[in-house]
C-alpha cells in the first residue's frame, strides 16, 4: 500500500506544510542527487517522518525544511525512485536516490484503481510514454507494436491515420467485435471508424489517431480475466488503459517543445513486365489457345496487328503514384502545479503524407488536464482533449478505380494518355494520373474526449468518486468526383456524409483502502456505470453538375439523401477487493453485472466474476536464503468476461425495414429474424504467471500462460436461404485461444555504470481454434476465407496446387475427395493468417548525453493471400490486366519444371480460370518477417551548456523506421491487411500502400 | 459560507449518483426508429401497400444485374471483359457451386418469395376501411404474380426447388421442405398465376402487375412446359387485348420515358432507386467498366440489315486510344440511371405464339407471328417453310431480339439446344448448381448432379 499511495503523498504533504511552521525548532537544508548520474533531482518530496511537515526540492535539487524539536528522520521520495530514510542530525543533508527498478516495484494502473506491481495477480503489460514518443505514427496503438507480449499489432496499410489490426491474446469472436476496449483517463472511447466513403473495403480511419501520442504518460494493457472482468461486458477482448500526462504538485512549470520532420518512401516496388515481354506473353497465350499463327495479336501493324512485340513501349505508372512523403510534428506543452492545483496543457500539430499520392492526414490537438484540491477532502478535475483531423482519402485495395490499382493493373504497353492528350483508361480501371490530379475526398473529424470528476474523501480510508464523461466523435465528409475520373461519370457526382458517434458515461466508485497493522492491507471498491451510445449519419448524394468547378451538392441536378440513427445503453454495477498479507500473499476478487439494451428483457443481465491469487515466493525465507532471487512471484487468475460489441443495436428483434422502395413509393421488406433468446457472448479465461528478478535485478523475467474459451458466440448462423434469410444472430459456437507470453528484460551493466544498456525481448504464441460452429461460413472476396469447426479463424479456403505437369504445362490440384474431377469439394483449408510466434525486441543504450536504441518486431508463420499475383499472374484470362514478371516463369515446353502453368484461357485446363477460378494456393505465401521497426540515436546536450542559452534541456535525435524487413514474402510488405473492412478476413494483399521506410530528425527543447 | 459550498458540492456528487441510477429504464429499452417489429409490419392499408411495394423491390434487386447476366452471359452474344472470376465462370459455362453471383441471386430470389408470403398471409385478415376490396385484391394478385415470377425463374435456373409458401418467423420455418420436382415447381407457378389473373385488375400498367401481365407469364410458362395450345391461347389473349403493340423503331422500347406500348412488364428504376447496369456495358472512356462486351459475331448479326435491322441500335461505338470500339447500348442512361429491367415484352409473346403454333403445325400463322417481329425490326420477312426451319428461325430471332436481356441461355436449355449451339454438351450443366453455402446450411437440400 505504501508505494501505491506515493503519488498522493506530495499533494497532501505540501498542502499541510505551510500550516506547520509554528512549531519550528530548527531548519535543515540539503540536496538530492540521482545515484546514477549525480545530477540534481528537482521535485523530490522530503517529509519529516511522523509529521506532516514537508517540502519539495528545487531545480538544483536543494531543499530547506523546518525541523520540529525531537524529529530528525527525513523521508525522501520521488516518482521513479526508491524512497530513502535519512537521519538529519547534523549539517546539510546530501542524499542520492536510486532509480526504482522498473517492472517490479512500479505502480500499475488497473481497472478503477492503481496497484503496486508487487501485489499484482493479473497479467498486465505497461508501456511507458517515453518508449512511445518519437515514433512517426499517427496513432498510439500502432506504437505498441512489438512492445507488449501477446499483443499483436499490425497496420492494415501504410496509409497515415488508417486502420490498425490489434488483438490481445487472439480473436474470441466471429461476428462480434475483437477489438479491445480503450479507456483514456477513465473515458470509454469509441473505436468505430466513422468514414463512410467506400475505400476498397479498407477501414479508412483509426479513431485512436485522434489522440496525440505525445500526450501519453503510460499505456497499460489488461490481458487476463482478473484484470478485465471489472470491465465486464467490455473486457473480453482486453482493455487498453491510456493515461495522459498530468502536472505534479510542487513542480516548477516545465515547458516542452517537441518537433520532428520525417521523409518516407516505399521500401520496394512491384515488378511488372515490360511492353515487349507483355506482347510475347500475349502471343504465346494466343497460340496456346489454338489461335492462328498468322493472326497473332502482336504482329506488325501492316498485317493488321498491334505491332510486333519488340515495337511495344513500356509505360511506368507506379512512379507517378509513389513519392517521398513528408511528416511533420510540432508539439508544445506545459506542466506544473502548486500544492492545490496541478495542470498539464498541450497543443500539437501533426501532418503526414502517404507515400501513395494523393492521401494526407493532419491533426490539430489540444489537451487540458487539471486537478484541484478544493479542500483537504474534496478534489475536482478534468481531462479534456480536443482534436480536429483532416484526411484527404483515396481508394486503393479492392477497388478497380483505386489509385494503386489504376497504376498497377493496366497493361504496361498501353499509353497513359490518348493521342489527344486526354487520360487513357482501360478495362475497369481508371487513369491513375487522373485520380491523382482530380480526387477530391475530404474527411474532417472533430473529437472531444472529456471527463470531469469530483472526489470526496471520508476520513482516512474511504473515497467517493463521481465522474462524467463524453466522447463526442464527429466526421464530416465531402467527396466530389469530377468528369475526368470514372466515379464522376457521366456529369459529376458528389457525396456528403455527416456521422456522429456519441458516448455518454457516468460512473461512481466508492473506494476503501486500509492497512491493518504492518501486515494486512485491504483495498475494496464498488461502483456503477451508466453508458449511452448514439450513432447517427446523414448522407447526401448529388449527380449531374453544371461544371467541374461547382463541387457542392447544392449545384447538382439530382439530389438524394438519407439518414440513419441507432442507440444502445449499458447499465453496470461492479465491485472488487484486494487483500494482501505482508505484500506476500495477495488475493483479488471482482465481479461486474452488466445489462445491455441489445438483448431481450429476460436475457439482459450478464454477470462477470474473477479471482486472482499472488504469492511472492521471493519473500519466503527459504527462497531468500538461496540469495538468488530479488523477486519471485507466482500468479494465477480465473474469470469470465462478456461481449456484446459488434452486433447491431436491435439484433435480438425480428424486424422489417423501410427503404425497399419501388416506383418512388415507400416499401418495406423483412430485415432479420427475431431471436428473443439472444444473450451475452462470454469468455472464460485462466492465466498462470511467474515474475522473477535475478542477478541484483539485472535480469527480469515475466511468464504467462493463458487459456481462453469463448462460448455462446454472437454468431450469424447460416440458415436455409429458402426461408428468405441468409443468417440469424444466435449464441452459438465457441472459439478458444491458448498461448504463452515471455518477456525478458536485461540490464546488462550495473546501475551505477556510466553506460546504461538494457534490452527487453518478448515473444508470444497464440493458438486460435473454432471449437464449435453450426455450419461452415465463408467470408471475404471470392469466399477465400472459411470458418470451420476445428480450424482457426482467418483460414484460407483454396485449391491446393500440387504442381505443374511438366509434360503439358497444366496445373495439377489435389483431388481432396478423390472423385477424379475438380469441384468445390476439392477446396480445402490450406493455411491461416495467424503467426505461430510474434514479438519484439527493444534495446536502449545511453552514455552521458548519448542515447541509442532500436526496436525489432517479428511474426513467424502467418500466411498472406497475394491478390496482386492472383490478378497479375493470370495466364491471359484477364484481358485488361498486365503481368508481374513472375508470369515469365510459366511452363513453355515439355520438361519445364515450374509452379506457373502454361498460359491459356481455356477453362478446361483450370490453369487460371475454369472451376478453380484461379483460387489456387500458389498465391498464398509465407508472411513471416523480422523488421527493424526503429533505430534511433539521440544526444542530450549537457545542462551547463543549455543553461547558457536559458534552456532547461535540449535533445537532438535522428531515427530511421522500417530500415529493413527480412521476409520470404514476395509482395511489397508482409504487414498488410487490405480487406480490414470485411469481417473474418485478414492478410489479403491487394494494391495496398506498404509501410514506408522513414528517416527522421527531431528536437526536444525544455524551456 | 465556504464549508456550505463544499457540502453543496458533495451533495451534488451524491445526488448525481442516485439520479443516474434511477434514470435507467429508458436506457435499456430504446425504440428503433428505422425498423418495425415483423409481426406489426402489415396491419392496415398503408402498411399493406408498402409491403407489396417491398416485394417489387426485391424482384427488382435480382433483375437489376444478376438475372439478366445469368440469361445472356452463358449465351454466345456477350463476353466478360472484367476482372471478376464469378462472371468469367458464367461466360465460360464452367459454373461451380461457390460462384458468388449465383449465391447472391438465389438469396435475393427467396427474399422476394418471403416478402410475397408475408403479404399473402397477412393481407386477407386486414379490415381497414381505407383498403377497398378492389385494392386488396390487387395487392394480393400482385403478390401471387411476383411469387410466380420468382418460382418460375428459380425453376428454369435450377430445376425443381423448395417451395416455401408461408412467411418466415423463425429459422425452423420451412424445415423439412425439400426440393420439389420441376413439374411441381411449375405447377405452383401455375397455381399462383391463376390466382393472380383472377385477382388482378384489368389495365395497362406496365411496371406493376395486371391481368395481362399474369397471362403473358403464363404463356411463357406453357411454352417452357411444351403445352403449345395453352401457350398460344395465353399469348393470343395478350396480343389481342389491344393494349399492347410492337413499337417502331426498335429503339423505342428502351427510350425514355420507357413503358412503351410494347412493354408488358418492366421494372422501373429512377435516380433515387438507380440502375447502374449501364456501367457494366460502357467502355471506360465513357465512364463505364466495360465488363460485358458484345462479341464480334453478335455485332455482325446485329449490324446485318437482313438479321438485326434496326436492332443495331443495341450497339454503340466510340473511339479509345485511336481505335473504334463497339459496346452494348441497351442500358444507356448513365446520367439518369433509370434504365428499366425488361421482363415481359410483346415481341416475346409473338415469338411464343409463333413457336407454339409451329409445334402444332400451324405454320402459316406461326410465320406471320415471326414476321411481325421481323418487320418491326425492318428486316425482310422469313420464308421458312418447314416446322424445323421455322423453329430455327424463331430461335435465331430470339437471339437478336433479346440479345442483352435474360433470355438466350434459358431459351437454348428449354429447347435442348444448349449443347448443339453453345457446346455445353454435358446436360447436367444445363442447370445451375445449388449454392454450396446453402447446401451446408440446409440439410433438406440436394445438389444438382454434375457439381
Amino acid at each position: 500500500m505504501k508505494s501505491s499511495t506515493l503519488l498522493a503523498v506530495p499533494v497532501v504533504v505540501a498542502g499541510l506544510a505551510q500550516a506547520s511552521f509554528a512549531q519550528t525548532a530548527s531548519t535543515v537544508t540539503g540536496s538530492v542527487l540521482d545515484a546514477t548520474d549525480r545530477t540534481p533531482l528537482p521535485g523530490v518530496t522530503v517529509v519529516v517522518k511522523g509529521t506532516t511537515i514537508g517540502a519539495s526540492t528545487g531545480p538544483d535539487g536543494g531543499f530547506s525544511l523546518p525541523l520540529p524539536a525531537g524529529s530528525t528522520t527525513l523521508v525522501f521520495s520521488a516518482v521513479g525512485y526508491e524512497s530513502q530514510t535519512v537521519n538529519a542530525s547534523g549539517g546539510p543533508v546530501r542524499v542520492t536516490l536510486k532509480a526504482d527498478v522498473k517492472q517490479l516495484s512500479e505502480v500499475v494502473v488497473t481497472g478503477y484503481s492503481e496497484q503496486n506491481r508487487k501485489t499484482l495477480t493479473s497479467a498486465i503489460s505497461s508501456v511507458n510514454g517515453d518508449a512511445l514518443k518519437d515514433i512517426p505514427a499517427a496513432s498510439p496503438d500502432q506504437l505498441l507494436q512489438g512492445k507488449a507480449p501477446g499483443v499483436q499489432v499490425s497496420a492494415n496499410s501504410g496509409v497515415p491515420g488508417g486502420g490498425i489490426f490489434i488483438r490481445i491474446r487472439g480473436s474470441n469472436s466471429v461476428n462480434a467485435s475483437n477489438d479491445p476496449l480503450y479507456v483514456v483517463d477513465g473515458v470509454f472511447i469509441n473505436n468505430t471508424n466513422l468514414i463512410a466513403t467506400g475505400l476498397g473495403n479498407q477501414v479508412s480511419s483509426n479513431p485512436l489517431a485522434d489522440i496525440n501520442p505525445q500526450d501519453i504518460e503510460s499505456i497499460e494493457i489488461l490481458k487476463d480475466a482478473n484484470a478485465t472482468a471489472i470491465y465486464g461486458s467490455r473486457g473480453a477482448n482486453g482493455v487498453v488503459l491510456i493515461t495522459t500526462k498530468r502536472g505534479k504538485a510542487g513542480d516548477k512549470t516545465r515547458i516542452t517543445f517537441n518537433t520532428y520532420h520525417a521523409w518516407s518512401k516505399a521500401p520496394k516496388q512491384y515488378d511488372l513486365v515490360s511492353g515487349p515481354e507483355l506482347a510475347q506473353l500475349e502471343n504465346e497465350r494466343f497460340l496456346n489457345d489454338g489461335g492462328n499463327p498468322a493472326l497473332l495479336p502482336y504482329r506488325s501493324v501492316a498485317a493488321g496487328g498491334r505491332g510486333l512485340p519488340e515495337e511495344q513501349q513500356t509505360y511506368d505508372r507506379l512512379s507517378d503514384v509513389f513519392r517521398t512523403a513528408q511528416t511533420q510534428s510540432y508539439e508544445l506543452s506545459a506542466a506544473g502545479g502548486s500544492a492545490k492545483t496541478q495542470f498539464y496543457v498541450g497543443g500539437g500539430y501533426f501532418r503526414q503524407e502517404s507515400i501513395a499520392r494523393p492521401t494526407n492526414f493532419d491533426r490539430f490537438s489540444l489537451r487540458v488536464n487539471l486537478d484541484n484540491a478544493v479542500t483537504d477532502h474534496l478534489r475536482i478535475g478534468t481531462s479534456t482533449a480536443l482534436t480536429r483531423t483532416h484526411r484527404n482519402v483515396s481508394s486503393n485495395d479492392n477497388n478497380p478505380v483505386g489509385v494503386i490499382n489504376s497504376a498497377l493493373f493496366p497493361r504496361t504497353n498501353l499509353p497513359v494518355y490518348n493521342p489527344d492528350g486526354s487520360y487513357a483508361k482501360y478495362g475497369s480501371f481508371d487513369n491513375h494520373q487522373a485520380l491523382i490530379d482530380n480526387l477530391n475526398n475530404d474527411a474532417v473529424g472533430s473529437r472531444v474526449i472529456s471527463n470531469v470528476y469530483g472526489q470526496y474523501q471520508f476520513g482516512k480510508h474511504l473515497t467517493l468518486r463521481s465522474s462524467w464523461s463524453i466522447d463526442f466523435n464527429d466526421m464530416y465528409e465531402n467527396n466530389f468526383n469530377n468528369t475526368l475520373i470514372l466515379a464522376g461519370q457521366p456529369r459529376g457526382t458528389a457525396t456528403s456524409f455527416l456521422s456522429r458517434d456519441i458516448t455518454l458515461l457516468n460512473e461512481q466508485t466508492l473506494n476503501y483502502t486500509v492497512d491493518f497493522g504492518e501486515n494486512h492491507s485491504l483495498q475494496a471498491l464498488v461502483g456503477n456505470t451508466i453508458q449511452k451510445n448514439t450513432f447517427q449519419r446523414t448522407s447526401l448524394a448529388g449527380q449531374q453538375f453544371p461544371s467541374n468547378d461547382l463541387t457542392s451538392i447544392a449545384s447538382a441536378a439530382t439530389q438524394t439523401g438519407s439518414s440513419a440513427r441507432s442507440q444502445a445503453g449499458l447499465l453496470s454495477f461492479f465491485g472488487k477487493a484486494t487483500y494482501s498479507f505482508k505484500q506476500r500473499y495477495t488475493a483479488d476478487v471482482s465481479v461486474r453485472a452488466d445489462a445491455s439494451s441489445r438483448f431481450g428483457a429476460d436475457n439482459r443481465w450478464g454477470y462477470f466474476p474473477a479471482v486472482g491469487l499472488g504469492w511472492r515466493l521471493g519473500e519466503e525465507e527459504f527462497i531468500k536464503n538461496l540469495n538468488v532471487f530479488q523477486e519471485l512471484k507466482l500468479r494465477g487468475s480465473l474469470g469470465k468476461t462478456g461481449n456484446q460489441a459488434g452486433i447491431s443495436d436491435f439484433a435480438a428483434r425480428g424486424l422489417v425495414q423501410g427503404g425497399a422502395n419501388y416506383l418512388d413509393l415507400p416499401g418495406t421488406a423483412p430485415l432479420q429474424l427475431a431471436n428473443p433468446n439472444l444473450s451475452w457472448e462470454s469468455t472464460r479465461q485462466w492465466n498462470v504467471g511467474l515474475d522473477a528478478a535475478v542477478l541484483q535485478n539485472r535480469l527480469l523475467l515475466e511468464l504467462n500462460y493463458y487459456d481462453k474459451y469463448t462460448s455462446g458466440l454472437l454468431l450469424n448462423v447460416p440458415v436455409p436461404r429458402k426461408i428468405g434469410f441468409a443468417s440469424v444472430v444466435e449464441n452459438y459456437g465457441a472459439v478458444s485461444n491458448k498461448g504463452f507470453e515471455v518477456q525478458v528484460t536485461a540490464n546488462w551493466l550495473p546501475r551505477a555504470a556510466a553506460v546504461q544498456w538494457s534490452t527487453t525481448a518478448n515473444v508470444a504464441r497464440n493458438v486460435n481454434r473454432i471449437g464449435k460452429l453450426a455450419a461452415p461460413i465463408t467470408s471475404g472476396s471470392r469466399d477465400i476465407f472459411r470458418l470451420q469447426e476445428g480450424a482457426p479463424l482467418y483460414s484460407f479456403w483454396l485449391y491446393h496446387q500440387t504442381g505443374v505437369n511438366p509434360e503439358n504445362g497444366d496445373a495439377q490440384y489435389e483431388d481432396v475427395n478423390g472423385d477424379g474431377q475438380l469441384s468445390v469439394a476439392d477446396r480445402r483449408l490450406v493455411g491461416n493468417a495467424w503467426p505461430d510466434y510474434f514479438g519484439g525486441v527493444t534495446n536502449s543504450v545511453s552514455y552521458k548525453g548519448l542515447d541509442f536504441g532500436f526496436t525489432l518486431n517479428f511474426e513467424q508463420g502467418a500466411k498472406i493471400m497475394n491478390m496482386n499475383r492472383f490478378f497479375l499472374v493470370h495466364g491471359g484470362t484477364q484481358s485488361n490486366i498486365g503481368y508481374l514478371r513472375e508470369q515469365l516463369d510459366r511452363w513453355q515446353q515439355p520438361g519445364d519444371q515450374t509452379d506457373i502453368p502454361r498460359l491459356t484461357t481455356n477453362p478446361a485446363s483450370n490453369n487460371y480460370g475454369g472451376v478453380v477460378q484461379n483460387l489456387s494456393d500458389r498465391y498464398l505465401e509465407d508472411g513471416s518477417f523480422l523488421r527493424l521497426r526503429t533505430l534511433s540515436l539521440g544526444y542530450t546536450i549537457p545542462k551547463e551548456v543549455v543553461a547558457k542559452a536559458r534552456l532547461n534541456s535540449l535533445r537532438l535525435y535522428v531515427q530511421a523506421a522500417n530500415l529493413f524487413t527480412i521476409t520470404p514474402y514476395s509482395g511489397l510488405d508482409p504487414e498488410v491487411n487490405s480487406q480490414s473492412g470485411v469481417s473474418n478476413t485478414k492478410n489479403f494483399d491487394w494494391a495496398t500502400v506498404p509501410q514506408p521506410r522513414t528517416f527522421q530528425v527531431g528536437l526536444t527543447v525544455g524551456l | 459560507m465556504k464549508s456550505s459550498l463544499y457540502q453543496l458540492l458533495f451533495a451534488a456528487i451524491l445526488g448525481a449518483t442516485t439520479l443516474s441510477i434511477t434514470a435507467c429504464h429508458d436506457l435499456l429499452d430504446p425504440t428503433p426508429v428505422q425498423q418495425l417489429p415483423d409481426d406489426q409490419a402489415i396491419t392496415d392499408a398503408g402498411s399493406a401497400r408498402s409491403a407489396t411495394i417491398g416485394v417489387y423491390d426485391r424482384v427488382q434487386a435480382y433483375y437489376q444485374l444478376n438475372w439478366p447476366v445469368l440469361g445472356f452471359l452463358p449465351g454466345e452474344n456477350v463476353r466478360f471483359n472484367g476482372t471478376l472470376n464469378q462472371f468469367l465462370q458464367i461466360d465460360q459455362n464452367q459454373l461451380s457451386a461457390d460462384n458468388v453471383l449465383l449465391t447472391e441471386a438465389w438469396t435475393q430470389m427467396y427474399q422476394a418469395v418471403n416478402g410475397a408470403n408475408n403479404v399473402l398471409a397477412a393481407l386477407p385478415s386486414i379490415n381497414d376501411p381505407l383498403l377497398a376490396s378492389a385494392e386488396k385484391n390487387q395487392l394480393l394478385g400482385e403478390a401471387y404474380f411476383l411469387r410466380a415470377l420468382v418460382y418460375f425463374d428459380l425453376g428454369r435456373g435450377w430445376g425443381g426447388v423448395p417451395l416455401v409458401l408461408s412467411p418466415t418467423r423463425t429459422k425452423e420455418n420451412g424445415q423439412g421442405t425439400r426440393r420439389s420436382t420441376i413439374a411441381q415447381t411449375y405447377d405452383q407457378v401455375l397455381a399462383d398465376l391463376t390466382q393472380a389473373e383472377a385477382l388482378l385488375p384489368d389495365g395497362t400498367t406496365r411496371n406493376r402487375a395486371v391481368k395481362a401481365t399474369a397471362r403473358a407469364l403464363r404463356a411463357r410458362l406453357h411454352l417452357y412446359r411444351q403445352q403449345w395450345a395453352d401457350a398460344e391461347a395465353y399469348a393470343t389473349q395478350v396480343i389481342g387485348s389491344g393494349n399492347y403493340g410492337l413499337v417502331t423503331p426498335y429503339r423505342a422500347i428502351s427510350t425514355a420515358p420507357f413503358l412503351s406500348r410494347e412493354s408488358v412488364f418492366e421494372l422501373t428504376f429512377s435516380n433515387s432507386d438507380a440502375n447502374t447496369m449501364w456501367n457494366n456495358w460502357f467502355p471506360s472512356a465513357l465512364g463505364g467498366q466495360f465488363n460485358f462486351q458484345p462479341v464480334p459475331a453478335a455485332i455482325a448479326l446485329l449490324n446485318d440489315p437482313a438479321v438485326g435491322g434496326s436492332r443495331s441500335a443495341l450497339l454503340g461505338t466510340t473511339t479509345i486510344a485511336g481505335s473504334s470500339v463497339t459496346y452494348g447500348n441497351l442500358y444507356s442512361r448513365s446520367a439518369q440511371r433509370d434504365d428499366p429491367s425488361y421482363v415481359l415484352r410483346l415481341a416475346e409473346q409473338y415469338l411464343i405464339r409463333a413457336e407454339a403454333r409451329a409445334k402444332q403445325g400451324k405454320l402459316t400463322e406461326a410465320l406471320a407471328d415471326l414476321n411481325a417481329v421481323r418487320s418491326r425490326a425492318g428486316v425482310p420477312a422469313s420464308t421458312a417453310s418447314s416446322a424445323d426451319a421455322l423453329l430455327l428461325a424463331i430461335e435465331n430471332e430470339r437471339r437478336v431480339e433479346f440479345a442483352f436481356e435474360a433470355d438466350r441461355w434459358f431459351d437454348l436449355v428449354r429447347t435442348g439446344r444448349a449443347g448443339a449451339v453453345l457446346g455445353v454438351t454435358d446436360q447436367r450443366r444445363w442447370l445451375f448448381p445449388i449454392p454450396f453455402n446453402d447446401l451446408v446450411a440446409d440439410p433438406d437440400l440436394e445438389q444438382n448432379p454434375g457439381y
